[in-house]
């Protein structure tokens, strides 16, 4: 009885093809026959026959799902969209050849079925076809600059990460070379697809090979297909992954031979295989780059940019995915404090101001006090002499203060030392008295740079041999 | 066979015939229409499209090729002074101590380390150099700097090592070219340009790419060590002479007043604007810009390069000769150069190359003469940088091309009455300090003598790739197309050197 099930199952690819042809035979029909209305027959005919083969196509679809250990999940929208159609057909049939006591149907308009049928067997017949292609089977082909406008850019693979802290606990196979047969080889060797009649999506797979055999030959990369296939050149016939789908990047290839090379084991750690840690550098997570602020800031427009830099500033993006800019009044040396205000529209983006060498003085610092993500301030060789440098305590973020050649006065050094998050001054060149023995910092603390390094005279300065 | 091509002949000459004017033209239709398209569609290149105001839309870079641009990432410096000790200073005499070298000092080498291996000069069975210098660990570090550089030792927590650097040319040319361009034939851009090319310059008075030669000769590569290659030539180096004129006819002839040449330019500038109005070549306008900038670099350039200013004692830190040429000149100009907002300073130090073919060139003399040379006046750049604030946010790059062999050189199979050791590639030392690079580190290891790396062995391109790294770039998507493929300073290879970096 269960093979008879399973058969009926998977006769239904081919089932589900009559109601489609019957429905759009039918359609087309009717819209032929808008004006005359000669065929209802025959067309209320049609509508039969694709009710009864709709039904039929619903029970082997049914079958299929419960025989082929499907997902509820996958098949649910085509499943009850497959019933839905019968209905309509039958619906249809029975507008168009009612019976005299089913009157009150005649009040459904035609039109409004024919377009849900139409709708209902195209999506179904899509639905169907995602369950047996896979979901991007149809817009794979497209390139990939059209897939973004549909919504569907091209797949992005995040590399799989280890700890450093930890690596030689990781799992070389589950923590490395799974993940990345994931990413970049699964999409065609998987168990719905099997291309080349080969699996990657876990262990049995990978070692059952494929349509020309075994994929791995253990300890030996070379000889191994599932290796050796990765470094052929990108144009050859066999080179995996094909030239079109995303490479495996040059570290990515590194791990599969080492693993290969090391008896391919399944549940080894990476310190047990004793592999050295360059191999791994590239999985590392990196360090979150923390120079700037963790504050999300809005875009400058193009246009404010240009007029600050018409005005003589060099302004720069920290980098082309972030929003702060950088200032510097290299090339406007005459910058004076009222000049400030011409930077009030990107107060909130600027994180490094560089004032050096220009004409300020102490009542700038109030104003530098409205940048709130100001993290690097340079007033270097400047006439400051640190009075109102308290108003630099609002800035939470501030790390690095230049205060280099100026004329900045040791009772303000006080003031600085209260900074929140301020971790460097450069004093050197400063009336601030250097004291003779200079505290290196712990860790989170105020370092002042006094600066006034030496290189005192040695003998073997002036000796030539 | 015959009377059928001749029916064939006829009826040709018959189409022929009927042919009239009138099919000319309809035959003309599609390529006319074709040319036509053309037209449309150079309208659609943003470049010679016009926008609303039906002015060209220009992007900064077409007026100014050295407007500032942001990095892909956050960099971590700004600015990159180069150090290069042209002829390739020894190792074995500086930074990578091998004790074991001392013991086998005079032994004849086995042959199982020559074979394979080519040398410049090296022929026959050489003998093995013990190290020409004493060696103590410095610092917290504890790093180790023989005393031929007693000053660079108390700056030794400030850098990090890279002490099994490979490069494969053994010659000084094509090395140099290597190691500046990323490949040794020639016809690549120099770092200095990429770097200048993909991130301008701050400051509008100066270039952003300065190079400074001491030593007495430029490098063998020749200038293009520091050239454009396929870059366009407003990235090349500008090199500045540290004794006379900073650069070459810079100053304003004889009987030409400054303001005349002012006026001159003016006039040369509205000539061009008009040429500009009516043909709208962007190329117009950068020529205009330059001008403009040659202008003012005639007065920026020479303040900048005059260390006459420096106060006593930082001149005294370097050590500096003024009037000379010297490295410790170039040193402290370098600082200034970086102070102003130049990007990329490149220094060349000539006389390295210490084959013992001589005094001056022997591993006990003339090394260490070119050590003390310049043991001052680089240790004086790194806290000169520091105390000033801005080794945070410069990178300042030591090394030579290559580097040099635990074997005394037997030039032509001959015992030689000095010292020296040949050109060696497979493992030598570098070092890299300032912002984002670990203080006091050291990555790779040699093996007892010295000759190949054991551990930690960096390509010339992974140094490379780390210097682009900290600028703000990933040296795989940095590329510039030309001749048809998208060129990468690193080529296809190249690591970011983690191990060195904070």
């Amino acid at each position: 009885m269960e093979i008879i099930q399973q058969l009926i199952g998977r006769l239904h690819p081919l089932v589900v093809h009559l109601p489609i042809g019957f429905i759009i035979a039918a359609l087309l029909l009717q819209w032929y026959d808008r004006k005359n209305k000669e065929w209802s027959k025959i067309i209320g005919l049609l509508f039969q026959w694709a009710f009864i083969s709709a039904t039929v196509a619903c029970i082997s679809g049914y079958l299929l799902y419960k025989g082929e250990g499907y997902s509820f999940d996958t098949v649910k929208f085509h499943l009850w969209f497959g019933i839905v159609t019968a209905l309509f057909s039958l619906l249809m049939y029975l507008r168009l050849a009612a019976p005299s006591k089913m009157d009150f149907l005649k009040r459904v308009p035609v039109v409004l079925l024919s377009f849900s049928l139409l709708f209902l067997i195209s999506f179904t017949g899509h639905l169907g076809g995602n369950i047996t292609h896979g979901s991007d089977y149809l817009i794979e082909p497209l390139p990939n600059s059209i897939k973004s406008l549909l919504g569907a850019g091209p797949k992005v693979y995040e590399m799989p990460t280890i700890e450093e802290e930890n690596w030689e606990e990781a799992v070389l196979y589950t923590d490395l070379v799974q993940p990345i047969l994931n990413n970049k080889c699964v999409s065609c060797h998987n168990a719905k697809k099997e291309k080349g009649e080969l699996q990657l999506e876990e262990e049995n797979g990978i070692l059952k090979g494929g349509e020309n055999g075994a994929v791995i030959e253990p300890n030996d990369p070379q000889n191994s297909s599932l290796y050796a296939r990765l470094v052929l050149p990108l144009d050859h016939e066999d080179h995996m992954p094909p030239k079109d789908k995303t490479q495996l990047s040059k570290e990515e290839i590194d791990i599969i031979e080492s693993w290969i090379a090391n008896s391919n084991s399944f549940d080894k750690k990476i310190g047990e295989l004793g592999l050295k840690k360059e191999l791994f550098q590239a999985f590392f997570p990196k360090a979150k780059d923390n120079t700037y602020p963790d504050v999300k800031v809005a875009e400058v427009p193009k246009d404010t940019i240009s007029a600050i830099k018409k005005k003589g500033f060099h302004v720069e993006r920290v980098s082309e995915n972030s929003n702060f800019i950088r200032v510097s009044c290299i090339n406007r040396p005459t910058f004076k404090d009222k000049d400030f205000d011409l930077l009030s529209p990107v107060k909130n983006q600027i994180v490094y101001l560089d004032l050096g060498k220009t004409l300020i003085t102490d009542a700038v610092f109030e104003k530098i006090s409205t940048l709130p993500n100001l993290t690097i301030l340079k007033m270097d060789n400047t006439g400051i002499t640190g009075k109102n440098i308290e108003h630099l305590e609002k800035l939470e973020y501030l790390r690095k203060l230049n205060l280099v050649g100026t004329n900045f006065q040791e009772v303000h050094l006080a003031h600085l030392k209260r900074f929140k998050k301020l971790q460097t001054v450069y004093l050197f060149n400063t009336p601030v008295k250097k004291p003779d023995y200079v505290d290196r910092p712990k860790e989170g603390e105020l370092f002042i740079d006094y600066g006034g390094y030496d290189l005192p005279k040695i003998a073997t300065d002036s000796i030539v041999f | 066979m015959n009377s059928l091509d001749r029916l064939i002949k006829e009826k040709l000459q018959r189409e022929i015939q009927a042919r009239t004017r009138r099919h000319f033209i309809k035959d003309c239709v599609a390529g006319m229409g074709g040319l036509a398209m053309g037209s449309f569609f150079m309208s659609c290149n943003s470049f010679l499209g016009n926008n609303e105001k039906g002015k060209i839309a220009l992007t900064e870079r077409d007026v100014n090729p050295l407007a500032s641009m942001a990095p892909p990432f956050p960099a971590k410096v700004k600015s990159v002074i180069y150090l290069h000790m042209a002829g390739a200073p020894s190792q074995l005499e500086m930074f990578d101590y091998k004790p074991a070298l001392q013991k086998l000092d005079g032994q004849v080498t086995p042959q199982s380390m020559l074979e394979g291996k080519k040398f410049a000069f090296i022929r026959g069975t050489p003998k093995l150099l013990g190290p020409q210098a004493e060696f103590k660990q410095h610092g917290e570090s504890g790093n180790w700097v023989s005393n031929f550089l007693p000053h660079f030792s108390k700056v030794v927590d400030e850098v990090a090592f890279l002490k099994a650097v490979n490069t494969d040319q053994f010659n000084h040319g094509p090395a140099q070219l290597f190691m500046h361009t990323g490949s040794p034939r020639l016809g690549r851009p120099s770092i200095g340009s990429w770097v200048t090319y993909g991130l301008g310059s701050e400051n509008q008075n100066l270039p952003g790419f300065v190079v400074l030669t001491s030593g007495g000769k430029t490098p063998d590569a020749g200038k293009s060590v520091w050239g454009s290659g396929f870059l366009p030539s407003v990235y090349q180096g500008v090199q500045c002479r540290s004794k006379g004129d900073p650069v070459l006819y810079i100053d304003d002839p004889k009987g030409i007043a400054r303001n005349l040449k002012k006026s001159t330019i003016d006039a040369i500038n509205n000539i061009n604007k008009k040429e500009f109005d009516e043909y709208s070549d962007p190329e117009i306008l950068a020529r205009i810009n330059q001008y403009e900038m040659a202008y003012r670099m005639q007065t920026a350039v020479p303040e900048v390069m005059n260390i006459n200013n420096e106060p006593e004692h930082i001149k005294e830190m370097y050590g500096v000769r003024p009037g000379k040429e010297s490295f410790a000149n170039n040193c402290l100009l370098a600082r200034k150069l970086v102070e102003d907002g130049v990007r990329f300073v490149q220094l060349f130090d000539w006389g390295w190359d210490s084959h013992g073919t001589g005094h001056d060139t022997a591993i006990d003399l003339g090394l260490r003469n070119k050590c003390t040379e310049i043991d001052r006046p680089m240790s004086a750049l790194l806290l000169d940088l520091k105390q000033r604030g801005l080794l945070d946010e410069t990178l300042v790059v030591w090394g030579g091309e290559f580097g040099r062999t635990p074997m005394q050189e037997n030039r032509e199979g001959q015992e030689m009455a000095y010292k020296g050791r040949d050109h060696h590639g497979d493992a030598f030392t570098m070092w890299m300090a300032g912002g984002g690079i670990k203080k006091g580190a050291s990555w790779g290891i040699t093996d007892e003598i010295g000759f190949s790396a054991l551990e930690g062995q960096v390509s010339v391109h992974d140094v490379h790739a780390t210097m682009m790294h900290l600028l703000g770039f990933d040296h795989e998507q940095f590329t510039f197309d030309f001749q048809g493929r998208p060129f990468r300073l690193t080529d296809v290879e190249g690591h970011v050197i983690h191990e060195i970096l904070a």
